[in-house]
């Protein structure tokens, strides 16, 4: 098998596609009402930075998967036992937006499907793709990831005869702090989540151009987010966006003549496929770096199976699981996302690449 | 009960058509630990929730471990 290898073009598609996951369907700064978009450009921000770190990490551990990374600084016990909290992280992850992804088809599309069968189905074809291989997924980003703009923007233009501008008003009602939880929260939903990438950066062809992706990747969401947030609060008022359960699907909903509703559908099918399977991805490679064992695709039939079993055990219902993702998974995601990348940097800057502490 | 009944049928087919490639391929033991380990619990989940027994889930334990050591209220 020749070495994998994908372009600067394909990582950024990945990277996008990933970031806009969920957030297609969900408004992580709804907590900040009229104010989110303060919160978005914080979020954003700090979502850079972030991303700069992990990427800043890959640089100064060429060639190296996230396993190999925590093993070499941290040494081999203790950087075991952080990579399979990892592992059940990225499951974690892909378990939560494979829920997200059946609430929304089930609540949205397909009432009369069991939520298990959806699920179930949507797994079984991203095993498919994650067994052919990060190139196969980084074509198939290149090639699908630009849908999801054209999406919004076509739902954008549909919608601008009803935008009320006056919406954004008043500016800070609430004072800062909403503002700074929301821009919290987007830090670590879905910016901090990047962290899957630290398994998948190695295979850049061209590592010179990593920050760039990175911090293009996150300027890309930036800016989508800010849009789909202005289309939203224009059209339905902050009030109305949080009480809303999927808050882009009601906006698709107002469009008057036609029923756009299933780009949604598509854009969740697109951005959610890519995140899970790289979820997937990491955590099958990681386990199988740890276990020793060559070939990742023989893990990710039984990883993508647990994976949904967890997403529908994880949860009692679509509230659960908007409370839960509010209220517990910032906090939740701050080693994973935060302390333990902080420390990697330190000790990969503290000691030359490449030195071996055994 | 026929709910528990189609959930194993899907399992029994997952786990025959990864066996039969396992074996032919001659797979080392560990695949087959990690495998088993994986499609055991996954298996022992599903046919609990099949059931309708209400399993406390891991989203539940991780709440209680945050409220514990104080993160969250």
């Amino acid at each position: 098998m020749g070495k994998v290898r994908i372009s600067s073009i394909q990582l950024f598609m990945l990277l996008s596609g990933f970031l806009f996951g969920s957030t297609v369907i969900l408004t992580p700064t709804s907590g900040a009402k009229n104010d989110a978009w303060m919160a978005i450009l914080l979020g954003g921000a700090g979502g850079a930075l972030l991303m700069w770190l992990y990427a800043k990490i890959a640089m100064l551990n060429p060639s190296k998967t996230l396993v190999d990374i925590l093993r070499e600084r941290m040494g081999k016990i203790v950087g075991s036992i952080v990579s399979v909290l990892y592992i059940w992280y990225f499951i974690h992850l892909a378990s939560l937006v494979l829920r997200n992804f059946g609430e929304f088809i089930c609540t949205t599309t397909l009432p009369e499907t069991p939520m298990a069968v959806v699920i179930g189905l949507f797994a079984a074809v991203l095993v498919f793709v994650i067994n052919s291989g990060i190139e196969v997924l980084g074509r198939l980003g290149e090639l699908l990831v630009p849908v999801v703009p054209l999406v919004i923007l076509i739902i954008c233009l549909s919608i601008i005869t009803a935008a009320d501008f006056e919406a954004l008003l008043p500016v800070m009602e609430n004072g800062i702090t909403p503002v700074l939880k929301a821009a919290f929260g987007l830090m670590t939903f879905p910016f901090g989540e990047t962290v899957a990438f630290l398994m998948l950066f190695q295979y850049l062809n061209n590592q010179a151009k990593l920050k760039k992706v990175v911090i293009a990747s996150a300027g890309a969401l930036t800016l989508s987010g800010l849009v789909i947030f202005l289309r939203d609060v224009f059209v339905l008022g902050s009030e109305l966006m949080s009480r809303a359960t999927f808050v882009p699907h009601l906006t698709t909903l107002l469009i008057p003549g036609v029923n756009v509703e299933p780009l949604v559908d598509i854009n969740l099918l697109i951005s959610g496929g890519i995140k899970i399977s790289v979820c997937i991805y990491a955590a099958a490679k990681a386990l199988c770096q740890l276990a020793g064992i060559d070939d990742y695709t023989r893990l990710t039939g039984a990883i993508a199976t647990f994976c949904v079993v967890l997403s529908v055990w994880i949860y009692e219902n679509v509230i659960d699981m908007f409370n839960w993702a509010e209220k517990v998974w910032p906090f939740y995601s701050i080693p994973f996302q935060i302390i333990i990348p902080v420390l990697l940097l330190l000790l990969s800057l503290r000691k030359k690449p490449g030195t071996s502490q055994n | 009960m026929t709910q528990m009944i189609k959930v194993l049928a899907v399992f029994v087919v997952l786990i025959l058509y990864d066996l039969q490639r396992f074996i032919r391929k001659k797979e080392k033991g560990v695949v087959f630990v990690l495998y088993f380990l994986f499609m055991g619990v996954s298996l022992a989940v599903s046919m609990l929730l099949a059931a309708g027994v209400k399993l406390p889930s891991p989203a539940r334990w991780i709440e209680s471990t945050l409220r514990m050591i104080g993160v969250i209220k």
